[in-house]
């Protein structure tokens, strides 16, 4: 989960409207005049099965060497029922190296999320209030991660570890480049939490009320900025818990480089660590979809009453 | 009737100019700018330092003198050939990515019957464009690797799919391999794009005697241009740097990722360190390019998004 | 230019009737206004003719020709769109071209005509602008030139002035009215604006609920409402509980206004009295009640009145200055001029 990781929370949760509270409306298919029914049908739906096919194989696979013990070249019908078992899922705990590298990464990811929002929050506020002209300036620097990709960056600091090897000998030094990574949607996410409420009228009213900028922060606009506060650590503790290029290459015992590892001793046993991982990291999205989804009854923007929204 | 229409330019022309947010032109504005310094300052010690010690350690000769000969010699021969390689197949898994991606987003913006079509659609596009990683290496050698369920069933459809040179390191085995995340990606791209096209436009155009081919060919592909640029863009710039998917995959050193691993992991004499740097030099340099067109090309799409 | 006619026009989504037994004929050179509210089925109208639904069944007649189902692009119609549908990847003399291009309009002819069409609408400086570059009320100028560019046999407004801001709206209206006279075409304008449609139309349909409920000049409209469903859409009403005497007469409290209603005596209803229908009279003349407020109009002023027998606030439009002394909480009484009044059984 390197590089890829970066690029879908500019689009996942910031751009698709899913902070705004403006859930958008199907865009009506067929051409312009009587819809030729079947044929319009046919082709998107082909679309979406060969779509399904490729995405659920690589997955069922994945899960049929993580479950069944027969190899390949005896795999058959004779033999497509024999030997499942969940016992290669659970071999991985008994693993002297599970337990320390899974906290280590779980303390990583903390850490990153507490950096990043401590980082982000502040400076995102304060572009928006005082610096509104900056925003796109701001915006190109959160994009330079896409320019020194993880594995250059890795580069820099191989280069630059004879001369900080007090704070880069230490496994926590991996948490500000772990920010660093996460940096691209990080903070459009937050970027588009507040463009999506009044932030100068919050912030006039709460102060006029008498709030300090504390109060203001804690209580006026962190639980307006929710779903993207709660995307943003979210998306950086999945940076974290996958990331494999920085900790492999500078040798850092984290959950990721401890998969690839254990993989290649127990195969069967790494398949299952890798299905069972998958399969908490779906669960997790699917959760963080749900929560980060606009609400039933999203405020609507003021349009005069037509009929054309009726028909 | 003149003066009316005069008085409507002038009294919605201020409109005209956009929406300028409202900055209060405080006199403390001058030091406004401080508020960045902890931001700007964590960017330069943790991305700009090392990118610029990259540049300065590929320039460096082993005398504390400079040279651009590794630069050079990291844009020649096997490095050369190493750079055509990843430019391929970054280049094809972009392409596919955008085209598949396309398609997708489009038949599920498109398909209103099951309600929940879409949003399983993006919701599954969320996870799969994040599961690059080692994961998926294997999650590909189990299904497509020599010993892999999908290599064992096309056999058995008598396709012999290791018959000619097919590797899972190859250009098209990595274009395979990256499409999963590529073509998630890529939806998660456009829809917004799509999203955006109005059902106006489309009868706007037909109304004016266009049929559905100049509506597509005038409208919505220019409309969508921008955003399809951006999407391609990011994808070729994920598959180029992509390491820890490639380097579960396969060794093979001409994938320009494995490769500056390999520089950094010391699998190389000494002495040819700063060509490990050049090469990493250079793929910022390509990162950079390609960025800097996403980033014209995006300011492009939002001009049009209103 | 020609004719526009709906005959026998039914339209449904699912369970839902958008337009029954539709009949609607539009003269030449004629500026139709269909209002109605939300849902009533006037933009599914406008729709069907310009080709964007198909009728369930009845047919659409342009100058004679049944096009009942020619697909929109063969239809020579100009529509505008509430949105303003403007093509943001053309300038704005190539959205104006662009239905020329679809008729391939040879090059001189086009230009020449593209220039025309921003003159009348003057927007010829705005030519090589993006549509992103003009305010809403240009934007919707541009759509209106762009319509008209290719000389349709039927211009198609739907709700054109709905996005704009109201001084925008009204000088837009105008202009509309003033092009669409110019050009002499045949028009079709649907609004859920009263003010709007009965300021530009030759003559108003009000519908409802899939129905045509009147179709009529907009004075006729106004002042003569076919029935109660209009006569609440269009202006403002007021609403008095009288009961039904003899000879076409309402009482109300205690005095009689002579009405035209035709229902027998000793009946409940309702007496729908337009504001200007109402006169404040001298102290015990009429209806005796006090003013609970004043509205300035500018021209007019409306003086709100409660009733003491039925304890029902009216409003009263007093003409120029002769309500600028009258104060909140002043004894005052109302009188009910019952001639063009309608009444409404009650229960």
């Amino acid at each position: 989960m390197t590089q890829p990781l970066n690029t879908v929370g500019m689009f996942a949760l910031a751009d698709s409207g899913a902070l705004d509270g403006t859930p958008k409306p199907p865009v009506a298919s067929g051409p312009v005049g009587r819809p030729r029914r079947w044929v319009g049908r046919i082709v998107p739906t082909l679309v979406l099965i060969a779509a399904a096919v490729f995405f659920l194989a690589p997955l069922l696979t994945l899960a049929r060497y993580a479950l069944q013990n027969v190899p390949t070249i005896r795999l058959g019908w004779s033999t497509l029922f024999d030997n499942w078992s969940l016992s290669g899922v659970t071999k991985a705990f008994d693993d002297p190296q599970f337990w320390p590298t899974l906290t280590l990464s779980l303390k990583l990811a903390v850490f990153a999320v507490a950096l990043t929002l401590l980082l982000l929050l502040p400076t995102a506020i304060w572009v928006h209030l005082r610096l509104p002209r900056l925003r796109s300036i701001i915006e190109f620097l959160t994009l330079l991660p896409y320019v020194i990709p993880a594995i250059a960056l890795v580069a820099g600091i191989v280069a630059i570890k004879p001369h900080a090897r007090w704070f880069l000998n230490s496994d926590y030094a991996l948490v500000p480049f772990y920010a660093v990574l996460a940096l691209p949607f990080t903070y459009r996410l937050i970027d588009a939490g507040l463009r999506a409420i009044d932030l100068r009228t919050l912030v006039d009213a709460s102060r006029s009320l008498g709030a300090g900028w504390g109060g203001t922060i804690m209580k006026v606009l962190l639980p307006n900025l929710r779903t993207s506060v709660i995307s943003a650590s979210f998306l950086t503790a999945a940076v974290v818990l996958g990331e494999y290029t920085i900790a492999s290459v500078i040798l850092k015992n984290t959950f990721p480089t401890f998969q690839r590892v254990f993989v290649g001793r127990e195969p069967q046993a790494g398949y299952g660590l890798f299905l069972l991982t998958l399969v908490i990291t779906i669960l997790l999205f699917v959760v963080l979809f749900f929560i980060t989804r606009p609400r039933t009854s999203p405020r609507k923007p003021f349009v005069a009453p037509t009929e054309s929204s009726a028909s | 009737m003149t003066v009316t229409t005069t008085d409507a330019v002038i009294a919605d022309g201020g409109r005209a100019a956009g929406a300028a947010p409202s900055v209060s032109a405080r006199p403390k504005r001058n030091w406004a700018w401080l508020g960045l310094v902890p931001f700007l300052s964590f960017l330069t010690l943790f991305l700009i330092v090392p990118a610029i010690t990259v540049f300065s350690n590929s320039l460096k000769t082993e005398d504390n003198g400079w040279s651009l000969s590794a630069m050079k010699e990291a844009f020649t021969g096997q490095n050369l050939e190493a750079f055509r390689f990843t430019f391929t197949f970054a280049l094809g898994a972009a392409f596919v990515g955008l085209v598949f991606g396309t398609l997708i987003a489009y038949a599920a913006a498109t398909t209103i019957r099951p309600r929940w079509l879409r949003s399983v659609v993006t919701a599954f596009s969320g996870v799969a464009a994040n599961m690059g990683g080692i994961a998926l290496a294997f999650m590909f050698l189990s299904l497509l690797g020599k010993q892999g369920v999908g290599t064992k069933i096309l056999e058995w459809a008598g396709y012999d799919l290791y018959g000619g040179d097919f590797k899972l390191g190859n250009v098209t085995g990595l274009i395979v391999v990256y499409s999963y995340f590529n073509i998630p990606l890529m939806v998660l791209a456009i829809l917004p794009a799509i999203d955006g096209l109005k059902q106006s436009w489309r009868e706007a155009c037909a109304n004016l005697g266009g049929t559905t081919a100049t509506y597509w060919r005038r409208i919505g592909i220019p409309v969508l241009t921008p955003s399809l640029l951006g999407g391609f863009l990011l994808l070729f710039v994920n598959s180029f740097a992509a390491f820890a998917t490639a380097s579960a995959l396969t060794d093979n050193s001409k994938i320009i990722a494995l490769r500056i691993g390999f520089f950094l992991g010391g699998d190389v004499s000494i002495g040819e360190d700063a060509v490990g740097y050049a090469i990493a030099a250079w793929m910022i340099i390509v990162m950079g390019v390609a960025m800097g067109l996403y980033w014209l090309v995006r300011k492009r799409a939002e001009r049009w998004k209103v | 230019m020609t004719t526009l006619g709906f005959q026998a026009v039914r339209k449904t989504f699912g369970p839902t009737v958008a337009l029954e037994r539709f009949d609607l004929d539009v003269k030449e050179g004629e500026l139709i206004s269909l209002l109605g509210p939300s849902g009533c089925g006037k933009t599914t109208a406008l729709r069907i003719a310009a080709g964007f639904e198909f009728a369930d069944s009845g047919q659409v007649v342009v100058g004679g020709n049944d096009i009942t189902s020619t697909p929109a692009h063969k239809r020579n119609m100009g529509m505008v769109f509430q949105s303003y549908s403007l093509f943001p990847n053309l300038t704005v003399a190539q959205n104006v071209e662009f239905g020329l291009k679809t008729r391939k309009v040879d090059k001189a002819e086009s230009h020449r005509r593209v220039a025309d069409m921003l003159d009348l609408v003057q927007l010829s400086a705005t030519a090589n602008r993006y549509p992103h570059q003009l305010s809403g009320g240009q934007q919707q100028r541009v759509a209106l030139a762009r319509a008209l560019a290719v000389r349709p046999q039927v211009l198609l407004l739907d709700e054109p002035l709905s996005a704009l801001d109201a001084k925008v709206r009204l000088t837009l209206r105008d202009e509309i009215r003033r092009i669409q006279t110019d050009l002499g075409i045949t028009t079709l304008f649907v609004t859920h604006d009263q003010e709007e449609a009965l300021g530009i139309s030759d003559r108003v349909g009000v519908m409802s609920n899939g129905r045509l409920e009147q179709l009529d000049t907009p004075t006729t409209v106004y002042r003569h409402p076919a029935n109660t469903f209009v006569a609440r859409f269009v202006g403002s009403m007021n609403e008095i509980p009288a009961r039904s005497v003899d000879g076409g007469a309402v009482r109300v409290g205690s005095s009689v206004v002579t009405t035209e209603h035709g229902l027998g005596p000793d009946t409940d209803v309702k007496l729908l009295v337009r504001p200007e229908d109402l006169r404040l009279v001298a102290e015990g003349d009429g209806l005796a009640g006090s003013v609970v407020n004043r509205t300035f109009q500018g021209a007019s002023t409306l003086v709100w009145v409660r009733l003491d027998v039925v304890d029902t606030l009216v409003s009263v439009d007093v003409a120029g200055v002769g309500a600028a002394t009258i104060a909140p909480g002043e004894r005052t009484s109302v009188a009910i001029d019952g001639s063009r009044a309608m009444c409404e059984p009650v229960g």
